[in-house]
């Protein structure tokens, strides 16, 4: 396999994870990362070696989120993601509260705006530097820290002095 | 900077080490601002805990095939040549298969490595060999490796597979199905033309004649 591809396929539960906080329902988080993958694979031209492969499909993912949401004309459209219902099961207490933890963190995340969700998520989750974080959203960095000020205040009132 | 963006930015390990350290002297000083360092630190963990369970979960098939999908060429894409293969012949079923782990393809570190039935096939079997699994063609990619066609009847599978590091990756799959008169069809035209499209792709030089495939064979497709 080019090794392109399978560079790619590594990173895909990384992508999988960004398009959970870009499209916040994960049957169409897989759908925006089928497209990413897509898109990335029709300009591998486009990609330079030794640049950061997972910031540059994370940039093609957020400008596919853009063209989709606007095609779709659900921007801004606050979806709640409640379809799996929480299993009281086998795993037992400390994995449920672990998915309770997840799912209270997700639901705030959920409330964001969509350019909040996406810089917290960039540097938080996903580990990018401040200047690649800007890069993959084509924005200046000083607009991206505020986004991540903003965020993360947000985030601190929902989520309430519980944290964990 | 504005009091809050110093303290995310610290908290992120963005300051340089002066003004890290000019922080960290602020800190000890103000109580209140060595809380919103905590405060900004939970918050990080929890994010971090929560999304981290997200990426552990299995990758769909779809995506791994979308992802391996045979052709990045936009003027000759797949859904290109599953249009072709469904406006062709027989037995050809268009889309991928969707593999099971414990069918012919089991996704593994993000590749689709053959076994049981077909990773046998492969690893032994001569294109003059009959059976319920058939290998075609092989031939050499740039990198050395060692390539062969596939069609298996019980898996209803077509595809290509490479030799990787012992291991047989498939580079391409088609749902296939043998066609009902397999006896006016030749041995090239057996195969889907979404494989030879693969093998176009993949192919380093000219396919190895009946001698040369034992001989590989034979040396276990040691590069």
């Amino acid at each position: 396999m080019p090794e392109i591809r399978s560079q790619i396929v590594a990173l895909l539960p990384r992508l999988r994870r960004l398009a959970r906080v870009l499209t916040r329902d994960t049957v169409d988080a897989d759908d925006l990362v089928q497209l990413t993958v897509e898109r990335a694979l029709s300009r591998t031209d486009l990609y330079r070696p030794g640049t950061r492969l997972d910031s540059w499909m994370f940039r093609i993912m957020k400008n596919a989120w853009i063209d989709e949401s606007r095609a779709r004309g659900r921007r801004g459209v606050v979806l709640a993601a409640e379809e799996d219902g929480l299993q009281v099961g086998s795993d037992g207490a400390g994995a449920m509260e672990a998915r309770l933890a997840a799912r209270e963190v997700e639901a705030a995340m959920s409330t964001l705006p969509e350019d909040q969700r996406i810089a917290v998520a960039l540097v938080l989750v996903e580990g990018l530097s401040y200047r690649e974080a800007a890069e993959v959203l084509e924005v200046p960095e000083g607009t991206l820290t505020s986004r991540l000020v903003r965020g993360r205040q947000a985030l601190i009132s929902r989520l309430g002095e519980a944290a964990r | 900077m504005s009091r809050e963006e110093r303290v995310i930015a610290y908290v992120d390990g963005e300051l340089g080490a002066s003004d890290a350290a000019a922080f960290e002297r602020d800190l000890a000083s103000d109580a209140a601002l060595a809380a919103e360092v905590d405060q900004q630190r939970r918050l990080r963990e929890r994010i971090l805990s929560a999304y981290g369970a997200i990426a552990e979960e299995p990758t769909p098939d779809r995506l791994v095939l979308s992802a391996c999908a045979a052709n990045q060429n936009r003027r000759f894409g797949w859904r290109h040549w599953a249009a072709i293969a469904a406006s062709l012949a027989v037995g050809v079923t268009v889309g991928f298969v969707v593999p099971h782990q414990r069918g012919a393809l089991a996704a593994h570190d993000g590749v689709l490595v053959a076994r049981a039935g077909l990773a046998q096939a492969l690893e032994t079997q001569l294109a003059s060999d009959t059976g319920p699994i058939r290998v075609g063609l092989s031939f050499k990619d740039a990198d050395g490796d060692y390539c062969r066609t596939f069609q298996s009847t019980p898996d209803r599978l077509a595809g290509l597979a490479c030799r990787e590091n012992g291991r047989w990756i498939a580079h391409a799959t088609l749902a296939w199905s043998p066609a009902p008169a397999p006896q006016y069809r030749t041995a090239g035209s057996e195969l889907p033309p979404a494989v030879l499209t693969a093998v176009d792709e993949l192919i380093a030089g000219d396919p190895l004649d009946a001698a040369a495939e034992r001989a590989a064979r034979d040396a276990r497709w040691r590069r």
